[in-house]
Parts: C-alpha cells; structure tokens; sequence
C-alpha cells in the first residue's frame, strides 16, 4: 500500500526524434511503513484524546456575611441535611419534615410553584461530605430554584432536628 | 478448442485519497488533543447536571481532597511564582520527605507542581495576593465527592470574605 511512483516511464517509442531519451528508471520507495507509522499515531491519539472537558457549576455568594438580608418568614425555606444524608424541610418557623433525596426535586418545585419568592437556606452538617451539597444544589438548579443560600449549621438547628428524630 | 486464459490484470487500488485523510485526521488529533494536567492527588469529582465550561485560562483552582487537604493552584507562571513562593518557602520543612525529594528546592517545587499544599489560615491572604496579581482570576474549587462538608464550607466563608463571591465547582457531567 501507499507505493509512491515518481517519474513513471514517459511515452517511450512512440516518437522518434533525434535524440533518444534514456530511458529513466521509475524511483519507487516504498512508503509502506511510514503510513503504518502514521496510522499507529493516528489510532493512539484518537484512543487517548478526551474530548469532554470538566463541567462547572456555578455558585453566587451574598457580598459579606455582615449584610443581612431580610426575607420574610414567609417565603423561607430551610433544608437541614444531617450528618448521615438524611435530610428534613420547613417552612417558616414550622417544625421540619423529612425528605428523601428521590422526591426532593418534587418537593422544590411545588414549593416554587405555590410561592415563586421562596428562597431556600441550605444547612449542612460539617461531619456531612462535599458530595451532599453538589447533589442538593444540583437539585436546586433542575428544579429551576432560583434563590437558595447556604449558612453554616449552628447549635439550635441541631436541637430542632434531634427534637424530630426522637 | 481450449479456452484462451485472459492474462490477468493486477488490481492495483490507488491508496494515495486513504492515506491523505489518514493524515489529515492524524493531524487533526494531534493538534487538538490535551493531555490530563498533572495533578498532586487523585479527585474523584461529584456528579451533577450542569453545564458550564470551566475557563481556558486565568483559573484559580482551590483542591480539597477526601483527606481534606487544600492544594492551591494557579495555571498563569508568573502569577504562581510571585503568589506562592512564600508559602512554599514557609512550609517547606512541613512537606512529605517525597515531595522534598521530588522538587528538591522550594522554588523548583513552586515552578514545577501543578498546585502547593496551604493550610487552611495561609489561604485568605494567599486569595488576596492573587487577586492582586491578577484581578482577572476565576476562582475554581475542585472538590471530592467524599470530602468532609466542614472543609467546604470554611474555603467558601473564606472566598466569602475575600470579596470572591462568584466561583465555580468543577462537577462530572451526570447522564439522566
């Protein structure tokens, strides 16, 4: 494959000048083992290329946590994850309830749809993993939340959920 | 009467067109493939739905590991020099033999390491610092998924209070 012919023997014998030409020898080099090389290279980067780059998730935070913002009692939403994943939502002052991750995407939406000015208040325990908290503000931007903030656990959310859990 | 046997032709298929492409997508691939950056540790990073692209350059890639170390990382030379070189300089001693080892000297470590080891209170100014260098910088936190929460959440009251408001979290692309 890929024989390279140069200088093909031209129309020889038909004319008869004067002068005769020599004949040329047709230089032929094999060029088979430079395209095998070629597509050795060709398959390796094909195989080894990663097409797909990292994704991104964007996250706005307020200013400072000096400003406070003011929402309505109202219109909040808290979300307290506990340790173990399991996670529990209310409404205002109202006591929490528990939701499991499969309907939470559910439950976000219905909350939205009731009340488009609710912002949710994330709060994860410490001791939970990094993984909790990409999934739930996953679930945040599938179910079109457009409000959401994320605060640190303190110790009266603690009492509200072991008041839950026992 | 036997048949006379027709001389066979050779078939000869002219292999130049398959060879052209052949090189042309050899050149293709070379050009446009990206070798994974050298990374300190292995991340294995959280799923999710978005869709972002991470920027092409003036990244600022804040890691934590699941062993909740931080690594700081900048992709502009001259920034990283003038940003980490004290830090490094500071902490050498605190460094794995290994990591000594390998870079030998505290500015050979800052050139060549794709990102330094910062303790947590090191953070805030080394931000600032870059910030300075280089107002353009996008912030990037690259997590593992099985990092502890905690760690996530004092580097984000962290960018918080170095007015970085707006960063990334570096994500697979989950599929469903």
């Amino acid at each position: 494959m890929g024989a390279v012919d140069s200088a093909a023997p031209r129309g020889h014998g038909k004319k008869k000048g004067k002068r005769r030409k020599p004949r040329r020898t047709g230089i032929r080099i094999d060029m088979t083992p430079f395209v095998d090389i070629a597509f050795l290279l060709l398959t390796f980067f094909m195989l080894t290329t990663t097409m797909t780059k990292p994704q991104t998730m964007e996250i706005n935070l307020p200013p400072s946590s000096d400003v406070k913002v003011e929402i309505a009692e109202s219109n909040l939403m808290t979300l307290r994850v506990k340790e173990d994943g399991s996670m529990f939502w209310n409404l205002g002052i109202e006591s929490p309830n528990k939701v499991e991750f499969n309907n939470l995407r559910a439950l976000l939406r219905e909350r939205y749809e009731q009340n488009p000015k609710i912002t949710v208040l994330l709060k994860i325990d410490r001791k939970g993993k990094y993984q909790m908290m990409v999934d739930i503000i996953d679930e945040f931007n599938v179910a079109g939340m457009p409000r959401f903030s994320i605060a640190p656990m303190q110790e009266t959310d603690f009492k509200v959920l072991a008041k839950v859990s026992s | 009467m036997p048949r006379i046997k027709k001389a066979r032709i050779a078939i000869r298929i002219d292999m130049t067109p398959f060879v052209d492409i052949g090189f042309l997508l050899l050149t293709f691939f070379m050009l446009t493939t990206q070798f994974k950056p050298p990374e300190e540790v292995v991340i294995e990073l959280p799923q999710s739905h978005s869709e972002f692209k991470l920027p092409e350059s003036d990244v600022m890639m804040i890691t934590l590991t699941k062993d909740d170390r931080i690594f700081l990382g900048l992709d502009a030379q001259r920034v990283k020099v003038s940003v980490l070189s004290d830090v490094v300089r500071r902490n050498w001693e605190f460094y794995s033999e290994d990591i000594r080892k390998q870079y030998q000297t505290p500015e050979a470590m800052v050139k060549l390491a794709p990102g330094v080891e910062v303790t947590i209170k090191d953070l805030p100014d080394l931000l600032i610092k870059a910030r300075i260098t280089n107002p353009k910088l996008r912030t990037v936190v690259k997590g593992d998924k099985d990092a502890n929460y905690g760690v996530i959440e004092d580097v984000m009251d962290i960018l918080q209070k170095t007015q970085i408001t707006r960063f990334n979290l570096i994500t697979n692309f989950e599929h469903n």
